[in-house]
C-alpha cells in the first residue's frame, strides 16, 4: 500500500514539469513554430529559480526569477527565429546547447562547485496541505502537501485549454500557425502572435524550471532538465497540441518515471531503471504512429476539425 | 453624377534596384461602377492596387481617397477605411470554419477576451441570405469548393462593410456558370452603391461586366474608356499595342492512326478516392484532343501517371502499340513531350542557366550532346542547341547564361514549350502550357502547337481555360469526379454545355 501511494505521489511530481513545458509548447505548436528550445529554457529557468531563492532568500523571488530565465532565453529565440528568420532548429539547438553551457559555467563561477548544488539557503516551495482532506487517511496522503505549484499546474492546464480555443488569442494563434499570409492579410501581424506564443512557450517552461529545482528537489545540477523538454515536445506531438491530452499524458510519463525509481531498489541496474520514461515514450511513439496509420482517412478529418 | 471615391496622381512604384512596375498613373475611381483595369501579365495593375491596398509602399506620388489625401501603411488602414480586397490567392485559414474566417481579425469578445459567438454568427448568417450566397457557416474552408471560398472572402468584405471592393482576377479559377453568378452578386453589389475595381485580362468578362475600363501597359495607364461600343479587338489593341488573332486558325484536323492511348486507367488514393476512375482515351496523329474540367477532378493524376511520377492501379498506356506504363521515365522520355503545369517547379530548374534548362531531358538522350565519350556533355552541343531553341521560339534574353528566373513568365514558358518541342514529333503532353502568360505569349505558344500537330504529332492538352480548349483541340473531352463523362466536337459544343459536364452533369441533362 505504501508503496502504491509513493508511486502515485511520485507521479504527480515528475509529472508537473513535463506538463508545465508541454503546455508552453503548445502555444508554440500552434504557431507552427518548431520550438525545440524548450530543454535549454527549462534549464536556464531553474538555474535562475536557485540563483533567486538563494541570494534573496525568498522563494516568492525564486520563482519570478526562473521565470525570467525562461522568458530571456525565449526573448533570444523570438529575436532570431521571428524576426531574423533564422531556421528553428538550429537556433534551438544553439539556444540548448547555450544553456547547459552557460549554466554549469555559471554554477562553477559562483558557487565553485562541480556536479551539483545544494544548500539550506535555497528556500524551495511551500507544500500546501488541504484542509480536511489532509486527515482522511490515503485519499489525505495521496493529494495534499505537495509543493503548491502542483495544485496550480492543474489549473493552468484547464485555463490554457480555454486560453487556446476560447478566447480570441487563441483564434489568432491557430491561424497564423495554419497560414501566417491570411493572418496578415485581414491585419494581424502574425510576427507579434508568434513572438507572444515562444515567450509564453518562455514563461511557462521557466515555471518548469522552477518546480525542477525549488519543488521536485531542492538543488540545481548540471544538465538537471535531463531531456524532459524533449518529452514534452514528443508528448506535445503525441496529443496533437491538446492541453487536456498533454495532462494525460504527463501523468503517464510521471508513473513510469515514478516507476523507474522505485524499481531502483531491486535487482535492476539503475541505469535501465532511468531508461523506463524514455522507453515509454518511444513505445507511445511507436503506437500513435501505428494507430494513425490504421485511420488515417479518420484521422485527417480530425486535424481538420482542430 | 459620381462622385470620385479614390483618386490617383502620378503614381510611381519602382521595385529596387530599377524594376518600374507603376510609371506615373493618373487614375480616377468614381463611386457606385464596375470599374475593370485590364493589361497583361507584368502591365502592374496588380502592383497598383496593391500600393492603394497598403500591401506595398508607393515610391511617389499621391493618394486620395474621398478626396483627402491618405496613405495606407498596412491593409487593416485599408479596410478601415472601407476599402477590401480579395486576393489572387485566397486569403482564408483552411482548417477553420466559414464563420471562423470571416471574424478573424475583429472578433466579437466578451470578459477575458473571451470569444462572444452569438450576435456575429447571426450577422453573418444574414450576410449570407441576403446575399444568396449559399454557404454554410460551420462548413471548414477545406471541405467547400473553390467557388465557394470565393464567396468567403466577399463575406468576409461584407462582414466589415466595406465600399470598394477590388477583386483580383477572379474569374480564373471559375466555371463559366461560376463566373455569371459572380457577375450577378458583383452587379447587385454595384447597385446597392458600392464601387468594385476589378481586375482582369479576360477582355469577353471585362466588357460583359464593367462601366469603366482602364487599360494598363508596362507599367503605365493607355486609356480609360467608359464601356460602350466597345470592341475585343479595341481594348486588345490598346493592352499590347499591336492587332492580335483571339481565335488561332488552323485547318481541320486530319487524325491518321493512333498514336497514344490508355485503357482502363484506374488509381485510388490512401483515402480510397477514386481519383482515376477506368479511364480510356486515344489521340491519333494529328490531332489535339483537349481534356475540360474543374481542377482536382483527376487531371493531374492522369498526367502524373502518363509521366511515370505515379503508378496508377490498374490499366495500359500505350505509345504507338508499345506499353510504356511500366518504364521508367527516361525510357517514356524517348517517346514524348511534356510540358507541366508547374513551370517553375517541375519545367525548370529556376536558377540555371537557359543552356543548362534548354538541354535537360536532352542531355539523356540526344547523341550530339555528348561528345566521344558518352558520359561527358559537350558544351558547344549544348550552346549550339540553346542558340537554335532561343532562335526558333523567339526566347527574349540578354545571354545563354543567365539564370532562367530572370526571364518573364513568358519568355521562360517559350524556352520550355521549344525544349520539348525538339525532344519528340510524336505524342505530345501538355499540362496548361498557357497558364498565367501574357497575350503574346499565349498566341505564340498555341500557334507552335498548331504547328506540331499539322506535322502529324498527337497531342494531349490538358488545360483549365475554356478559351484555349475550344480554340486548339479537334476533340474535347470533360473530366469528372476521375471519369471521362463527355467526348464532344468542339464546333459543336458550347462552353455552357462543357461547363455543364464539368460540374457532373449526366450526358442527356444539358438542354
Amino acid at each position: 500500500m505504501n508503496l502504491l501511494i509513493e508511486l502515485i505521489r511520485s507521479t504527480f511530481l515528475a509529472a508537473v514539469p513535463i506538463l508545465l513545458a508541454s503546455l508552453g509548447g503548445t502555444y508554440t505548436y500552434y504557431a507552427d513554430i518548431f520550438n525545440i528550445a524548450m530543454e535549454g529554457m527549462m534549464l536556464i529557468g531553474a538555474f535562475t529559480a536557485v540563483l533567486g531563492s538563494f541570494f534573496s532568500g525568498s522563494w516568492v523571488i525564486g520563482i519570478l526569477s526562473g521565470i525570467a530565465g525562461g522568458l530571456f532565453t525565449a526573448l533570444i529565440f523570438t529575436v532570431f527565429a521571428v524576426y531574423l528568420k533564422t531556421d528553428e532548429f538550429v537556433t534551438g539547438i544553439a539556444l540548448n546547447l547555450f544553456a547547459l553551457g552557460g549554466t554549469t559555467y555559471f554554477l562553477r563561477q559562483i558557487f565553485s562547485v562541480k556536479g551539483a548544488f545544494t544548500s539550506s539557503k535555497i528556500i524551495p516551495l511551500p507544500d500546501w496541505n488541504i484542509p480536511i482532506i489532509e486527515n482522511i487517511p490515503v485519499l489525505g496522503e495521496l493529494l495534499s502537501g505537495y509543493p503548491f505549484l502542483v495544485y496550480i499546474t492543474f489549473l493552468i492546464a484547464v485555463l490554457v485549454e480555454i486560453h487556446i480555443f476560447k478566447t480570441k488569442f487563441g483564434l489568432r494563434l491557430r491561424a497564423t500557425g495554419e497560414d501566417d499570409a491570411a493572418v496578415d492579410s485581414v491585419g494581424i501581424k502574425s510576427d507579434i502572435i508568434k513572438s507572444k506564443a515562444i515567450l509564453l512557450s518562455g514563461f511557462y517552461c521557466g515555471l518548469a524550471g522552477v518546480f525542477l529545482s525549488l519543488g521536485y528537489v531542492n538543488l540545481f545540477a548540471e544538465n538537471m532538465s535531463n531531456g524532459r523538454g524533449w518529452i514534452s515536445l514528443a508528448v506535445i506531438i503525441l496529443t496533437r497540441g491538446r492541453p487536456l491530452g498533454l495532462l494525460f499524458m504527463a501523468l503517464l510519463f510521471g508513473f513510469f518515471d515514478g516507476l523507474g525509481l522505485a524499481l531502483q531498489n531491486t535487482f535492476i541496474p539503475s541505469q535501465f531503471t532511468q531508461m523506463v520514461p524514455y522507453l515509454a515514450t518511444l513505445a507511445a511513439l511507436f503506437f500513435y504512429s501505428r494507430e494513425k496509420k490504421k485511420s488515417k482517412g479518420e484521422s485527417k478529418n480530425e486535424s481538420m476539425a482542430v | 453624377m459620381a462622385d470620385p471615391i479614390i483618386s490617383i496622381k502620378s503614381l510611381l512604384k519602382i521595385y529596387p534596384p530599377s524594376t518600374v512596375a507603376v510609371d506615373g498613373v493618373d487614375l480616377v475611381i468614381n463611386s457606385g461602377q464596375i470599374h475593370a483595369v485590364i493589361g497583361e501579365n507584368g502591365a502592374g495593375k496588380s502592383t497598383l492596387m496593391k500600393v492603394i491596398y497598403g500591401l506595398t509602399a508607393k515610391t511617389d506620388g499621391e493618394i486620395y481617397i474621398n478626396n483627402k489625401k491618405t496613405h495606407f501603411s498596412n491593409p487593416q488602414e485599408a479596410v478601415n477605411a472601407g476599402i477590401g480586397m480579395v486576393h489572387q490567392e485566397f486569403m482564408l485559414i483552411p482548417n477553420y470554419t466559414v464563420y471562423e474566417n470571416v471574424i478573424l481579425g475583429t472578433e466579437p469578445v466578451g470578459r477575458f477576451n473571451i470569444l462572444k459567438k452569438e450576435q456575429s454568427r447571426k450577422k453573418v448568417r444574414q450576410l449570407i441570405e441576403e446575399y444568396n450566397l449559399n454557404l454554410q457557416l460551420d462548413s471548414i474552408i477545406n471541405n467547400i469548393s473553390v467557388a465557394a471560398q470565393q464567396k468567403v472572402e466577399i463575406l468576409k468584405l461584407l462582414y466589415r462593410d466595406v465600399n470598394v471592393l477590388i477583386l483580383d482576377e477572379p474569374t480564373a479559377v471559375l466555371t463559366p456558370q461560376e463566373i455569371e453568378d459572380l457577375f450577378m452578386r458583383l452587379k447587385k453589389l454595384r447597385d446597392e452603391g458600392r464601387t468594385i475595381i476589378f481586375i482582369s485580362h479576360k477582355l469577353d468578362e471585362v466588357l460583359d461586366l464593367s462601366d469603366i475600363i482602364t487599360v494598363m501597359r508596362k507599367g503605365k495607364k493607355i486609356t480609360t474608356l467608359e464601356n460602350k461600343n466597345l470592341s475585343k479587338a479595341d481594348l486588345a489593341r490598346a493592352m499590347i499595342g499591336r492587332d492580335v488573332v483571339f481565335t488561332v486558325k488552323k485547318d481541320k484536323a486530319s487524325p491518321k492512326d493512333v498514336v497514344f492511348s490508355v485503357s482502363n486507367l484506374k488509381y485510388k488514393n490512401e483515402q480510397g478516392i477514386k481519383l482515376l476512375d477506368n479511364i480510356s482515351l486515344e489521340v491519333r496523329a494529328g490531332e489535339i484532343v483537349g481534356v475540360a474540367g474543374i481542377e482536382g477532378n483527376g487531371q493531374y493524376e492522369l498526367v502524373r501517371s502518363i509521366i511515370g511520377l505515379l503508378t496508377p492501379d490498374s490499366g495500359e498506356i500505350k505509345i504507338n502499340d508499345k506499353r510504356i506504363d511500366k518504364l521508367n521515365i527516361l525510357d517514356r522520355r524517348k517517346e514524348m513531350a511534356y510540358v507541366p503545369q508547374d513551370r517553375k517547379n517541375t519545367g525548370s530548374a529556376q536558377e540555371l542557366s537557359l543552356v543548362d534548362n534548354s538541354i535537360m531531358t536532352h542531355h539523356r538522350i540526344n547523341k550530339n550532346l555528348s561528345g566521344a565519350r558518352d558520359y561527358i556533355l559537350s558544351r558547344r552541343g549544348a550552346r549550339d542547341l540553346t542558340d537554335k531553341l532561343i532562335n526558333k521560339f523567339e526566347v527574349i534574353s540578354e545571354s545563354k547564361s543567365q539564370p532562367i528566373k530572370s526571364l518573364s513568365g513568358g519568355n521562360q514558358q517559350r524556352l520550355i514549350v521549344g525544349r520539348e518541342f525538339m525532344l519528340s514529333d510524336n505524342f505530345i503532353l501538355l499540362d496548361n502550357p498557357t497558364r498565367g502568360l501574357d497575350v503574346g505569349s499565349i498566341e505564340f505558344i498555341q500557334l507552335e502547337i498548331i504547328k506540331k500537330r499539322d506535322q502529324g504529332a498527337a497531342v494531349l492538352l490538358i488545360s483549365a481555360d475554356l478559351d484555349e480548349l475550344f480554340g486548339l483541340s479537334d476533340r474535347l473531352l470533360v473530366i469528372h469526379e476521375g471519369k471521362i463523362i463527355a467526348d464532344k466536337d468542339p464546333t459543336k459544343t458550347n462552353k455552357e454545355e462543357i461547363g455543364a459536364y464539368m460540374l457532373g452533369a449526366e450526358a442527356g441533362d444539358y438542354r
